[in-house]
Formats: structure tokens, sequence, C-alpha cells
């Protein structure tokens, strides 16, 4: 039997921090361990097949964090597992009630607003993008061949379907802000 | 911030930011916040490290503590003369609401 396998981009699958949540502890209680986070693995994620483990994980999203940050966090018996760009992976092991981070309602909005953010950036970027191609599109039509035309559409195409689906993330995050 | 905004902004106050800015009018951590609100509520308010993260820089931000000094990459912050005003306010407020609660029990 295989005893590591590799997800695929799961950031972009679970995108409301609660149900990332879940998915992590989900494979932690059928023996899927997480071994680190780093940068990639938005991207690709490596689990290696272990005893199943009753963790809690929590995701969190800082963009300047204060210098007690983790400290504050591994005080409280967190384990920080890693993190993605400003995303910061944390755990616990647990037997009993499930442990929270996010305490209180108030600070649970705060927590996914964060996340809301984060997208809401990079939607805007990619907008921008895609309406920077489309001026350069309109501005050198008469000068462009049919390949270079090709091009714009490509690179259009593809900003926009991206920004599309961030839209529909930054809904949903927003819609499950209370989780 | 000057007290006006501050009242405005905090005041009705939530149950984590009032025993937070209680628990500072003594220098402490976050850890030992935690552990002294549980102790105070009888273990009911157990705040957790990112309720309590976030609510100390928030209340940082706007000037009702400060931090004091560092021990061990733990921070140590207390009340400023701002948060105590807030303070105050806020506990005048639940005494009033205490005075208007006699009869009902």
């Amino acid at each position: 039997m295989k005893d590591t396998k590799k997800v695929w981009l799961t950031t972009f699958r679970y995108v409301v921090p609660a149900e990332y949540e879940r998915w992590f502890e989900a494979q932690e209680a059928s023996g899927w361990h997480v071994e680190k986070i780093g940068q990639w693995s938005s991207i690709l994620m490596t689990l290696k097949k272990d005893k199943p483990r009753q963790y809690r994980y929590v995701v969190d999203m800082q963009f300047s964090r204060r210098k007690d940050y983790i400290a504050l966090y591994e005080e409280f018996g967190w384990e920080f597992v890693g993190q993605m760009a400003s995303a910061y992976v944390w755990r616990k092991e647990y037997t009993g009630e499930r442990p929270e981070s996010f305490t209180d309602q108030e600070n649970i909005e705060r927590r996914n607003r964060r996340f809301a953010i984060a997208v809401l950036i990079n939607l805007i970027l990619f907008s921008l993008t895609v309406l920077g191609l489309m001026i350069g599109f309109i501005v050198t039509f008469g000068k462009t061949d049919m390949g270079q035309k090709l091009q714009f559409i490509l690179g259009m195409s593809l900003c926009a379907a991206f920004a599309a689906y961030l839209w529909y993330v930054w809904r949903k995050i927003l819609k499950n802000r209370n989780r | 911030m000057d007290l006006s905004k501050a009242v405005k902004r905090y005041i009705p106050m939530s149950e984590t930011m009032f025993y937070i800015l209680l628990s500072l009018r003594q220098p402490n951590h976050g850890y030992g916040i935690m552990q002294q609100v549980k102790e105070l509520t009888g273990d009911r308010v157990n705040m957790g490290a990112g309720t309590i993260y976030q609510s100390i820089g928030k209340l940082e931000g706007d000037g009702l503590i400060k931090p004091l000094r560092e021990e061990d990459r733990k921070k140590i912050y207390e009340i400023t003369d701002l948060g105590t005003q807030v303070l105050t306010i806020e506990a005048k407020r639940i005494r009033e609401l205490y005075r208007n609660t006699e009869g009902l029990l």
C-alpha cells in the first residue's frame, strides 16, 4: 500500500476557512497526516499514511503579524504546521471537546474578513490585468497579426476566468463569514 | 484616539474586550489574560489564542492598552489612561443595567 498521497490545489478547493479546517481534520481522522506545510502546499500537498489522529486545525490570515503571534499561539498549545503566503495553519491534538482559537463571533468574523480581503485584492489585480490587456488589444488592433491577436484573446480569457473564480470565492467566504 | 471616539467604538463593550481590559489593570501577557479571565468567570469565559491576539491588536491600535516589555518572546501589556476611562464608563453602564434588573429575579 502506498504510504503517501499527493493532493492538488487544496486552498483553491476548500475556500471557506472553516471548510478547509474540516478537510484537514477529516484527513487526519482517516490516518492521512500532514507533515509540513510550505509555500507550495497550496498547489500540491503531500500527506503521509499514519495512525488516525483527532486534530483541531485552524487557518488564519495575517498580512503583518506582530512579533508575539507565534509565541502566543504556541503557549495556548497550538502547533505551527506552516504558512502559505499570509495564510497560517495551526493544529492541536485533542480528546473531548473540539478546541477553538476564535472563541467569539466578533473574532471569527474578523478572521474571515481578512480572508475575504486577501481574495478581493487578487480579484482587483486580475481584473486590472484583464482591463490592461483589453486596452492593449484595442490600441494595437491595426498593427497586430492574427497570432498576436489570439495571444491577447487567450491571455484575457484566462485572466477573466480566474477573476470570475475569485469573485465566486470572495462571495462564498462572505456568505460563510459567521462560521 | 480621543475619548469620545473610543466611547463610540467600544461602548457597549463585548465581554471579550471587557475582560481583557479588566485583567490588564495589572501587566499581563496573552496566555495570562486567558487564565485570569477563566478564573474570574468560573471557567465560563475561555478565550482562545486567535480571539486574544486579535483583540489585543485592536485595543493596542486604538490606544486602550500599551505594550510594556517583552519576556522570552511574550509581550506584556497594560491598560492606558484612555483604556481605564473607557472601562470605567462601561462599568457604570453595567451597574445601571444591574440596577434595572432588580425585581426581575
